[in-house]
């Protein structure tokens, strides 16, 4: 093996382990989360609601779920260990070995995409209880959830990098991240919106990667599944070299 | 021999603040090298520059032979740091983080777990291996810091004020540990505030004062640039300053303190016994004579008493 893959397979491997041995406060919310959505949107609401796009309404707001749960856990695993490395200072005891820029950002996206990756799992777990889960395209579905859980791994350690402060996880998580997937089309089909917000909503990126996903799972898509995959891989392209080039520069990381 | 540090004219700025103003000096490969200077020097920031947690306003710096920015892995390849803060990965057991900066180094994981068991048993803290570095007490987390600069065999160790805070017993232990290290090879690079650490320790000491380079020399050449106190004491205590003129112009001051003759030189040692001599030569009977030799101590706050101070001496 060579001593950049020892490297890589280092800090990836300390990252996994990291949120593997604390289940409580990595796997245990989005189960427990998930469970509580598809009880009350899914069970009781999801009963009066009927079918759309052909499915049960559980069945719809699966893929959403899995996209919420998975881009969240994906982009608080970078975020949240950058900056808590910085914030405690730990993060110079990788910062000052041989470690390339490019290596040191591989491994924290590898290991959000996983961590991303597993949530979608456990979320898919959990709707197994309540519903049969269909998989109409695997390709699509594998593609866009490695996608979007790279792209938020990638977008964490821009987070993570960025914040002074824990305050600014909270902002980027919860007021920035979630509305936006709230607002994505997790819980609705965009034909329910009247033409204007049916526009708007078209600006926002959650709601191509809830279709693309989606289409994956259900076989449907409101937005073109190609487009939307081509659109995510580019973000995610850019997003991975602005990661780079902050590292290299040593934003947030060196006086 | 490539000089395991060279350092030209490196400079860090803090927006209007002035960290390193022009830094020049080299660390020969395998010297014990000490980096005194008061708080705020730019000690740390001088570290930091060559390890890549600050980033040089201007300069050049190179770890043996490699330069800190465009060949930056190579140069911190050779370089193991144990820093003054507590900087360690919490989520962990003590030996994992040693096994990971070994990892981060390139090594593989059944030799970076055999170096991490080496690297503990070598700081004596090897029973506390499964232990988070939280549970640890004071002296044993300096002594981790040392396992992990030491876990990748670095043929540089930088030791940022490793002995603050430790007790008397652990700060010899230390000592032993990196006398022997340098016996073996390993160039150190010490910072410290304890003089007698620099004065017993290190081949070579840089006084760093308000970011420049006041001089560089040994602890003894130091030593020889203060002023060195003779004490004679006379059989009748005497009540008029004699007239000296051994020294051949390295005395400095003539005093009578409780009856003695107190004369202050240079280089002391070689004055003494000319100015006994003399002393005798001219009748005084003298009972007992006290050579007391300027530490580094008084040298150093001597240094780095004022701006005036600062000398041209930065290149070694």
């Amino acid at each position: 093996m060579s001593r950049p893959t020892v490297q890589l397979r280092t800090l990836v491997r300390r990252e996994i382990l990291r949120f593997v041995r604390r289940p409580y406060n990595t796997f245990l919310p989005p189960i427990i989360t998930n469970t509580l959505y598809f009880a009350v949107f899914g069970v009781i609401l999801g009963s009066r609601i009927g079918s759309i796009a052909g499915v049960s309404y559980i069945q719809f707001v699966l893929p959403g779920l899995v996209v919420l749960g998975s881009i969240s856990d994906a982009f608080e695993n970078a975020s949240f260990s950058i900056f808590h490395g910085r914030w405690n200072d730990y993060i110079d005891a990788v910062i000052v070995t041989p470690m390339s820029n490019l290596n040191m950002v591989a491994s924290y996206v590898i290991a959000s995409a996983i961590r991303g990756i597993v949530t979608a799992l456990l979320i898919v777990g959990v709707g197994l209880v309540f519903t049969s889960v269909p998989i109409s395209h695997p390709f699509y579905l594998a593609a866009n959830v490695l996608v979007i859980t790279t792209l938020f791994g990638g977008l964490g350690i821009i987070g993570g990098l960025w914040a002074d402060d824990f305050d600014y996880l909270t902002v980027m998580n919860q007021f920035i991240l979630r509305p936006l997937v709230f607002f994505g089309a997790v819980f609705y089909s965009l034909s329910v919106l009247p033409p204007l917000w049916r526009q708007v909503s078209l600006l926002n990126p959650m709601v191509y990667m809830v279709n693309g996903v989606r289409y994956g799972m259900i076989g449907v898509s409101e937005v073109d599944p190609n487009t939307s995959l081509a659109v995510l891989s580019t973000a995610t392209v850019a997003v991975l070299a602005a990661d780079y080039l902050l590292f290299r520069r040593g934003y947030g990381l060196t006086e | 021999m490539v000089a395991a540090i060279e350092i030209d004219g490196l400079t860090k700025r803090y927006g209007d603040v002035t960290a390193l103003d022009g830094v020049s000096l080299s660390v020969p490969e395998g010297s014990f090298f000490g980096l005194l200077g008061p708080n705020g020097a730019g000690k740390t920031t001088f570290i930091n520059i060559l390890v890549g947690l600050a980033r040089k306003s201007g300069g050049e710096a190179r770890v043996f032979g490699h330069d800190i920015e465009t060949e930056y892995r190579a140069a911190r390849d050779r370089v193991g740091l144990a820093p003054q803060e507590f900087n360690v990965d919490r989520f962990f057991p003590i030996r994992e983080v040693l096994e990971h900066k070994a990892g981060y180094h390139g090594i593989p994981s059944p030799e970076a777990r055999q170096r991490a068991d080496e690297a503990l048993k070598q700081v004596g803290i090897y029973e506390k291996r499964d232990t988070r570095f939280d549970w640890l007490s004071g002296g044993m987390k300096r002594r981790f810091l040392i396992a992990r600069a030491l876990v990748t065999d670095p043929d540089l160790l930088i030791l940022d004020e490793p002995t603050a805070g430790v007790d008397v017993q652990l700060r010899h232990d230390l000592w032993e540990l990196i006398t022997d290290l340098n016996e073996g090879g390993t160039t150190i690079l010490l910072t410290t505030h304890y003089i007698e650490e620099a004065e017993r320790l290190c081949d070579e000491v840089a006084i760093l004062d308000q970011g420049r380079v006041v001089t560089v020399a040994t602890p003894g050449d130091l030593m020889d640039r203060g002023t060195d106190r003779i004490t004679v004491t006379f059989r009748d205590p005497i009540r008029s300053t004699p007239s000296i003129a051994a020294g051949n112009g390295q005395v400095e001051a003539v005093e009578i303190r409780d009856g003695r003759l107190v004369v202050s030189a240079s280089q002391g040692g070689l004055v003494a016994p000319e100015l006994v001599r003399e002393l005798d030569a001219a009748g005084y009977e003298i009972v007992d004579l006290d050579v007391s030799r300027t530490s580094l101590e008084e040298v150093f706050v001597e240094l780095t008493r004022s701006d005036s101070s600062v000398t041209e001496e930065g290149t070694a």
